[in-house]
């Protein structure tokens, strides 16, 4: 966890003066109107952070309302030698979208349409700023729905979702945002506006931009892929002893070939917060609930929700209920997708952790997550996407306490530490970020690195697109910043 | 096997047996100058244009072991030479597939069949092969040995190269080891067959691809009767396969034999034994050859609108006098087509006439299988990309002497 120290003063490229921040200023206002871009200081000072992370203050926050406005906008940045960092909703938990000091951030809060929606191919054209959940309900009417969900739908939005690989509870069933991605438009370093496909002839770019977290091009549209909505849902809450129990279940369900389109876990100290907040009818007294989604057919959908108890009460089940309204899973899932923000209630702070291990592996990796957090002396909740082998350990603490943040800092690092022994790897939806990039070599040695740096070179030379984030610092970057850090009381994961 | 392509015909073939040994073979090559072609199985070689420099053949065969198999994970990691038959036996045994749907399973390879790019009809259902991928490792044209992904099925650490290594007919890596997601293989599958009478294509077409039920892949096959059915085949059919449990493709099937009834087409017989091998006769035909008086093309479409390609092919070949046969995929909106002539001797000049339409009207069709003697004048890439000058600075880097495949891909990279 590398966390701004902001007892130091802010280091600035010597450059970067008042004067010549005005000066870039104006010409960003030259380019696309007063109303387009943030100058004031309390304004930019609400881009420095994420959900988790806290950056540098930008010299300028700009909201385009299209890709001219957007090329315009990188043109003069890279003019006047300025960072540029693109910002969804800034819902991420590993510092993706927080700026550099002087840079400029690029709001996509005013590109939020639905440009185009082809039933009949399935597919969309949206905008950055469109959020994830209006996407799907704006295609609801035609039978339709977007794969990808993660639970910061409400207000994360589908560019970030782009950058991120996002997944959320139905990747399992339906796979991350790559898969849901068919083509780009998008901003290059030198100003261009391109447009990749997979129709297209050539190399997959479509494929290499999503998951790059806004370093290889500032994305302007997306043409994604939409799915059906199946003719019958069931979601069904089973209750088990402990964490480990319901990994094994998970475990026992998908090597069984079985095909529930969502394995989430959610633990008792979770369960309690949540339950508090929405009274949605998880079990109180287990210690961990498995959510456990069906979808297809309506016969199928009975037979397998048979097979599934069936096989979670060999593992160890202790109750198994299914909802039977669309009200009461929409409950379920409203308080699932909720869930880190009810944690208020029972911890000052938290830090969400994101790391996957191969799905076998998961009783053990919850295992080894309780252990460290016991020997750092923290509790820790769990909250995560269990079919995909995806955990989301969620460290509780009070950042009030002296020696509680480097706890975490130190439980967090193990944590990914542990996930790779077992063969897994430091992040599986909220991306690497600033939060993990000297994690990065843990899962890479030097080659894969270099090769991955042979891409990124090929789109920004001068690396000013989100600069600082994914690669490891090694010589280039200078110092690891880590000391306090900013934990928002109502994060999503 | 034969390693000429179009007139190109190398200097050495070699046949590395590990990762090591190919990276240093590379290595070689590149530092001698050398261009080099990597090859599979040798069923999509037709693919991309006649490389521009062919000096050393690299074959990918010896490469075919199986790393890492744990079932219960439901990923595999294999080797780049892996065979597609070797992938499916080793999945089956544990009651899983994954769906490349490439032609030739008993040759093809593993590396050869995610560099070719290749898109089954499946994909409708379960997805593109690249979605499966959930790592690699590559070796580069200067040797260097890298891996890009993991074995997790979710995954965001670092950029995912996996994607450009996939569909880039070997012009940037030789892919020695592809780590997989895979799916449970479904309950139970049919296929549904149904002569299609004079007349009835288009609704039958427009009645399947609104069916509730979706089938995992639905092909109307005009001719390729000794390649797919046998001396009893017969011209103008539509093939539907269902899978899943046995009582949603039961309903799939009544729903299916109304909705041809609609249409016009009163029978429709089914075939639920061998469905496997069955559906693999079809996908084979995509590259089945009629000795050297035949060519075939891919061309991408829209789902259920099939007909226009099939169109256009079709005046192209009636008026160069070549036979045409097709495959319209109706969920993916893909058209196989293969034309042929009754004489090898009068082959070379009508394709070579044909495809000057063919470039008019069709510009993104793909070659899919073609005889040596006329590769040449088949010019694979019609549709350049807008995004084209980052995919030659993508090749740059990655290759920057032009060691593999020189020439082959899009825009003469």
């Amino acid at each position: 966890m590398t966390v701004k120290d902001s007892a130091k003063p802010a280091r600035k490229p010597p450059s970067m003066t008042a004067r010549a921040d005005d000066e870039f200023r104006e010409r960003l206002i030259a380019a696309i109107g007063t109303d387009g871009v943030k100058t004031a200081v309390e304004d930019r000072a609400s881009y420095a952070f994420d959900a988790f992370s806290e950056g540098g203050l930008p010299a300028a926050v700009v909201l385009p309302k299209d890709a001219r406005d957007v090329s315009a906008i990188v043109r003069i940045a890279r003019s006047c030698g300025r960072p540029v960092v693109p910002r969804g909703a800034g819902t991420g938990l590993c510092g993706g979208s927080v700026p550099p000091d002087g840079g400029v951030v690029i709001s996509f809060a005013r590109m939020n349409r639905v440009l185009a929606f082809d039933a009949r191919q399935r597919r969309a054209r949206v905008q950055p700023g469109l959020a994830n959940l209006e996407l799907s309900n704006r295609v609801a009417g035609a039978g339709f729905f977007f794969g990808p969900d993660p639970s910061s739908q409400k207000t994360s939005t589908i560019g970030g979702n782009t950058a991120t690989n996002a997944g959320g509870p139905h990747a399992f069933a339906y796979g991350s945002m790559s898969a849901h991605v068919l083509g780009l438009e998008f901003v290059d370093d030198a100003g261009e506006v391109l447009r990749v496909s997979l129709d297209d002839a050539g190399y997959d770019l479509t494929g290499s931009l999503v998951g790059s977290e806004g370093t290889l091009g500032i994305v302007t549209a997306i043409d994604v892929r939409l799915l059906r909505v199946p003719s019958a849902i069931r979601v069904c809450v089973a209750a088990f002893g402990d964490v480990e129990g319901a990994s094994e279940a998970v475990s026992a369900i998908v090597a069984a070939g079985l095909t529930p389109t969502a394995l989430e876990i959610i633990d008792r100290t979770i369960v309690q917060a949540v339950e508090a907040h929405f009274h949605s009818g998880f079990p109180l007294d287990a210690g961990a609930v498995l959510l456990v989604e069906i979808a297809g057919e309506p016969a199928d959908v009975e037979a397998w929700e048979r097979t599934i108890a069936g096989v979670s009460r060999e593992h160890g089940a202790l109750s198994w209920r299914s909802a039977t309204s669309a009200r009461e899973r929409d409950a379920l899932w409203a308080s699932r997708k909720g869930a880190a923000g009810a944690l208020g209630r029972i911890s000052p702070n938290y830090y969400i952790q994101d790391a996957t291990v191969p799905r076998t592996k998961l009783p053990l990796a919850t295992r080894r997550v309780e252990e460290i957090a016991r020997a750092c002396g923290l509790q820790v909740g769990n909250v995560f996407h269990a079919g995909d082998g995806n955990l989301h350990p969620l460290l509780l603490f009070d950042r009030r306490i002296p020696g509680q943040l480097e706890a975490v800092a130190h439980a967090g690092h193990d944590i990914l530490a542990a996930c790779i022994e077992l063969g897994g790897t430091i992040s599986g939806e909220h991306g690497i970020g600033s939060e993990k990039r000297e994690t990065l070599p843990l899962v890479f040695d030097e080659r894969d690195l270099a090769t991955m740096a042979r891409l990124r070179e090929v789109f920004d030379v001068t690396r000013s697109f989100n600069p600082d984030k994914i690669f490891p610092s090694g010589a280039v970057c200078g110092e690891v910043r880590a000391a306090q850090a900013a934990v928002p009381a109502g994060a999503w994961l | 096997m034969v390693v000429t392509l179009g007139a190109r015909a190398p200097g050495a073939v070699h046949a590395p047996r590990d990762a090591a040994e190919l990276a240093t073979l590379l290595r070689a090559c590149d530092d001698a100058g050398h261009a080099v072609v990597l090859f599979g199985g040798n069923t999509l070689q037709a693919l991309g244009n006649v490389p521009a420099r062919y000096d050393v053949a690299i074959d990918l065969r010896g490469l075919d072991r199986i790393l890492v198999h744990e079932p219960r994970d439901l990923t595999i990691a294999v080797e780049g030479g892996v065979t597609l038959a070797a992938l499916d036996a080793a999945l089956a045994a544990h009651g899983q597939f994954v769906p490349l749907d490439a032609p030739q399973p008993a040759l093809a390879t593993v590396g050869g069949t995610l560099a070719s790019g290749w898109l089954g009809p499946r994909r409708a259902t379960y997805g593109r092969p690249r979605d499966f991928v959930i790592g690699t490792t590559v070796a580069l044209a200067d040797g260097t040995i890298a891996k890009a992904g993991g074995m997790t099925v979710k995954n965001v650490s670092g950029y995912d190269l996996s994607k450009l290594y996939v569909g880039s007919l070997g012009t940037l890596g030789a892919i020695v080891r592809a780590n997989f997601k895979t799916l449970p293989l479904p309950e139970a599958r049919r296929i549904a067959v149904a002569t299609l009478p004079e007349g009835t294509r288009a609704r039958a077409i427009a009645n399947v691809s609104a069916l509730d039920i979706e089938p995992a892949a639905a092909l109307v096959v005009r001719g390729f009767a000794s390649d797919i059915d046998g001396r009893d085949g017969l011209d103008g059919r539509m093939l539907v396969l269902f899978e899943g449990s046995a009582r949603t493709i039961e309903r799939g099937t009544r729903a299916l034999r109304s909705a041809l009834g609609a249409a016009g087409i009163p029978e429709t017989r089914l075939i639920d034994r061998e469905v496997a091998s069955a559906f693999a006769r079809v996908l084979d035909a995509y590259v089945a050859r009629l000795g050297d008086r035949s060519a075939t093309y891919r061309s991408a479409g829209v789902a259920s609108d099939t007909g226009s390609c099939v169109e256009a092919f079709a005046r192209a070949a009636r008026t160069r006098g070549l036979a045409l046969e097709t495959i319209e995929d109706v969920r993916t909106g893909d058209t196989i087509a293969r034309v042929s002539s009754a004489l090898t001797a009068e082959f070379a000049e009508r394709i070579a006439s044909f495809e000057g339409e063919r470039r008019e009207r069709l510009p993104g069709a793909r070659v899919l299988a073609a005889p040596q003697a006329v590769r040449a004048l088949l010019d694979a890439w019609r549709d350049e990309p807008p995004a084209l000058a980052k995919m030659r600075a993508l090749k740059e880097r990655f290759d920057p002497r032009g060691t593999l495949a020189p020439g082959r891909f899009v825009g003469g990279i």
